[in-house]
C-alpha cells in the first residue's frame, strides 16, 4: 500500500486521470448493470403471470379438462399448468369484488368459466401452444397477448444486444485510455525502470507497481461507484416505489441462486459490489499489462 | 571471466563502434579501459550488460555466452554485474538506503538482510548515517559513492564503471578510487576513463581502444593512447 501511495504522489495528474478514467467506465457499466438487473426482475416477473389463459365452455366436463392439461403437459413445453374451476373463478371474482356486495348478489355462482393457466419454458413457445389449443372441443376462449410477448421479447433482445455493444466499448475505450496514461507514467519513470533493469530486475518486478497500483485504482474506483449509485438508488427510493406501485418485489435468478432487486436486497447489493470491484480490476489489470508490455517487449 | 572472442559491433546506420576485438579478463582482475571518444569502451559495456549484442564474434561471462540477440534470463546476468555511470543515475525520489537497496530488493533479498547489508556497504563508502538523505542534499562526490554502493553490493562479481570520476575533482576521484581499491582482489573490475592521473598511478592493466579497436593490452600500463 505504502509503494502504491509513494507512486501515486510520485506522478499526480497521471494517476488523477487514470483514477477518473476507470470511475466514469465503471460507474456507467454498473448502472448498466443495475439498469439491466431490474428489467431482468420486470422480465421474469412478467414471465411468471399466465401466458396463456383457456377458458371453456360451460358444457365441457372436468374430465375433458384434465385430459387437454394433462396432453399439454405431455408436450414438454410447458412449466406449469394450473386449474381454476368455476367454484375457484367465483372465489377470486368474489374476492376482487368484495367492496360491492350488490354486484356479487346479482352474479350467480356458475357464471364463471373454468379455466386453465399455462405458462411456456420458453416464450417462443407460446404462438404454438396457443394455435394448438384453439381447435380443441370444449374451448371456448384463448387469451394470449401474443403482441405483447412478442414486443417484449425483441425489446430485451435489443437491450441485451445494445448493453453488450455498449459494454464493449466502454471496455474498449477504458483499456485503451489506461494504458495510454500508464505509457506517460512509464515514460517519466524511465531513469528508474532503465536502472531496474540494469541491476537486473525482472520483467515481473518492473511491471509490479503498475499492475498493484492498476488493481488498487481498479477496487478504489468500483467502491467509489457501487457507493455514488447506491447513494442514487437511496435518494430517489420513494420516486422509484412509487413508480413500482403494484410491484412488491422484483428477483433475477443467477445460476439458481435468485437475487432480490427490489427493495434493494444485502446479497443483491454484495453482487454489484463484486462484480464491480472484478470488472474494475480486471480492466485496470489488462491495461496495465498492455502498457508495460508494450515499453518492456521494446 | 570475461571473454570476448572477434567481437564486432556495427550499429543500424553503418557505423562501426566495435571491430574484431578479443580479450580475456580473469576473475578478480582490476583493469583499465581507455581511449578517445568514440574509441568502443562504452560499447564494450554495454555488450557486458547486453544492452547491446554483438553483430559477430563471442562474448562470454562467466561460461555463459552472451553474444546472441535474445538470451534466455538476461536479469540473471545483470544480477552478477554492478555498473556505475558518470551521471551516478541515482533515483532523485529516494532516500540513500533506498538507492543502495534498490540492488537488493530486485534478487528477492528480504528485508531485514537488506538492512544489516546496506549499512554496512554505506560504512564501506564512507557514508555512515547518510541513509536518509535524498541526492538533492548530496554533493557530486557523495552521490557517486550512492553508486558505487549500489553496485557493490551483494553478490555482484562484476563491477563495470564508465568515466566513474568523469564530473569530480581530483580529490573526490581519489577517494571514489581509493573506495574501488578496497574492493581489489574479491571482484572484477572494468573501468572506463579518461583519467590519466588514475590509470598512470595504479598501474593495472589498461587495454587500450582507438577507433573500435583494440590497439594495446597492457599488463600494468600507463594511459597510453
Amino acid at each position: 500500500m505504502r509503494d502504491i501511495l509513494a507512486s501515486i504522489k510520485r506522478t499526480p495528474y497521471q494517476s488523477i486521470a487514470a483514477f477518473l478514467v476507470l470511475f466514469f467506465t465503471i460507474l456507467l457499466s454498473t448502472a448498466l448493470f443495475m439498469s439491466l438487473s431490474f428489467l431482468f426482475g420486470f422480465l421474469s416477473q412478467v414471465e411468471t403471470r399466465p401466458q396463456v389463459v383457456i377458458f371453456f365452455q360451460s358444457k365441457t366436463s372436468e374430465n375433458d379438462i384434465f385430459k387437454l392439461k394433462d396432453e399439454l403437459m405431455s408436450t414438454g413445453k410447458l412449466s406449469s399448468i394450473k386449474y381454476i374451476s368455476k367454484k375457484d373463478a367465483f372465489n377470486i371474482y368474489k374476492q376482487s369484488n368484495k367492496n360491492t356486495p350488490l354486484l356479487m348478489e346479482m352474479t350467480p355462482q356458475d357464471l364463471l368459466p373454468a379455466s386453465l393457466e399455462l405458462n411456456a419454458k420458453q416464450p417462443s413457445y407460446l404462438p404454438e401452444i396457443a394455435d394448438h389449443i384453439k381447435n380443441k372441443a370444449g374451448v371456448d376462449e384463448v387469451q394470449f397477448n401474443k403482441d405483447i410477448f412478442e414486443k417484449l421479447l425483441s425489446l430485451t433482445s435489443a437491450i441485451r444486444k445494445i448493453s453488450f455493444v455498449l459494454f464493449g466499448y466502454l471496455i474498449f475505450m477504458s483499456i485503451m485510455v489506461f494504458a495510454t496514461i500508464i505509457l506517460f507514467k512509464i515514460a517519466l519513470k524511465k531513469e528508474e525502470i532503465e536502472v531496474l533493469r540494469l541491476l537486473g530486475a525482472s520483467n515481473f518486478y518492473v511491471r509490479k507497481p503498475f499492475l498493484k497500483e492498476g488493481i488498487f485504482f481498479g477496487f478504489a474506483t468500483a467502491v467509489l461507484s457501487f457507493l455514488v449509485i447506491i447513494a442514487t438508488l437511496l435518494y430517489f427510493s420513494s420516486a422509484i416505489t412509487h413508480y413500482l406501485k403494484g410491484t412488491s418485489r422484483l428477483t433475477f435468478t443467477i445460476a439458481s441462486y435468485m437475487f432480490q432487486i427490489w427493495p434493494i436486497s444485502p446479497d443483491f447489493m454484495l453482487l454489484t459490489l463484486a462484480l464491480a470491484c472484478a470488472f474494475g480490476m480486471i480492466i485496470a489489470f489488462i491495461a496495465s499489462f498492455i502498457a508495460t508490455s508494450k515499453y518492456l517487449g521494446r | 571471466m570475461i571473454q570476448f572472442q572477434n567481437v564486432s559491433k556495427i550499429f543500424a546506420l553503418g557505423n562501426t563502434a566495435l571491430d574484431d576485438v578479443s580479450f580475456t579478463i580473469e576473475d578478480n582482475e582490476f583493469v583499465f579501459l581507455v581511449g578517445p571518444s568514440g574509441a568502443g569502451k562504452t560499447t564494450i559495456l554495454k555488450l557486458l550488460l547486453h544492452e547491446y549484442y554483438p553483430t559477430s564474434g563471442d562474448i562470454t561471462v562467466n561460461d555463459l555466452q552472451i553474444s546472441p540477440k535474445k538470451i534466455p534470463h538476461v536479469e540473471l546476468l545483470r544480477r552478477k554485474i554492478g555498473m556505475v555511470f558518470q551521471d551516478f543515475k541515482t533515483l532523485s525520489d529516494r532516500n540513500v538506503f533506498d538507492n543502495i537497496a534498490l540492488s537488493l530488493k530486485v534478487i528477492g533479498m528480504p528485508t531485514n538482510q537488506i538492512k544489516q547489508m546496506v549499512m554496512e556497504t554505506l560504512e564501506l563508502v564512507g557514508l555512515p548515517e547518510k541513509e536518509f538523505l535524498y541526492p538533492a542534499q548530496l554533493s557530486a562526490g557523495e552521490l557517486q559513492r550512492v553508486a558505487i554502493a549500489r553496485a557493490i553490493i551483494g553478490d555482484r562479481k562484476i563491477i563495470l564503471a564508465d568515466e566513474p570520476t568523469g564530473n569530480l575533482d581530483p580529490k573526490t576521484t581519489w577517494e571514489i578510487m581509493r573506495i574501488l581499491k578496497k574492493l581489489e582482489g574479491k571482484k572484477t573490475f572494468l573501468i572506463a576513463t579518461h583519467n590519466t592521473d588514475i590509470v598512470n598511478s595504479l598501474k593495472k592493466r589498461v587495454l587500450v581502444m582507438k577507433n573500435g579497436k583494440l590497439v594495446k593490452d597492457l599488463k600494468k600500463g600507463g594511459y597510453e593512447i
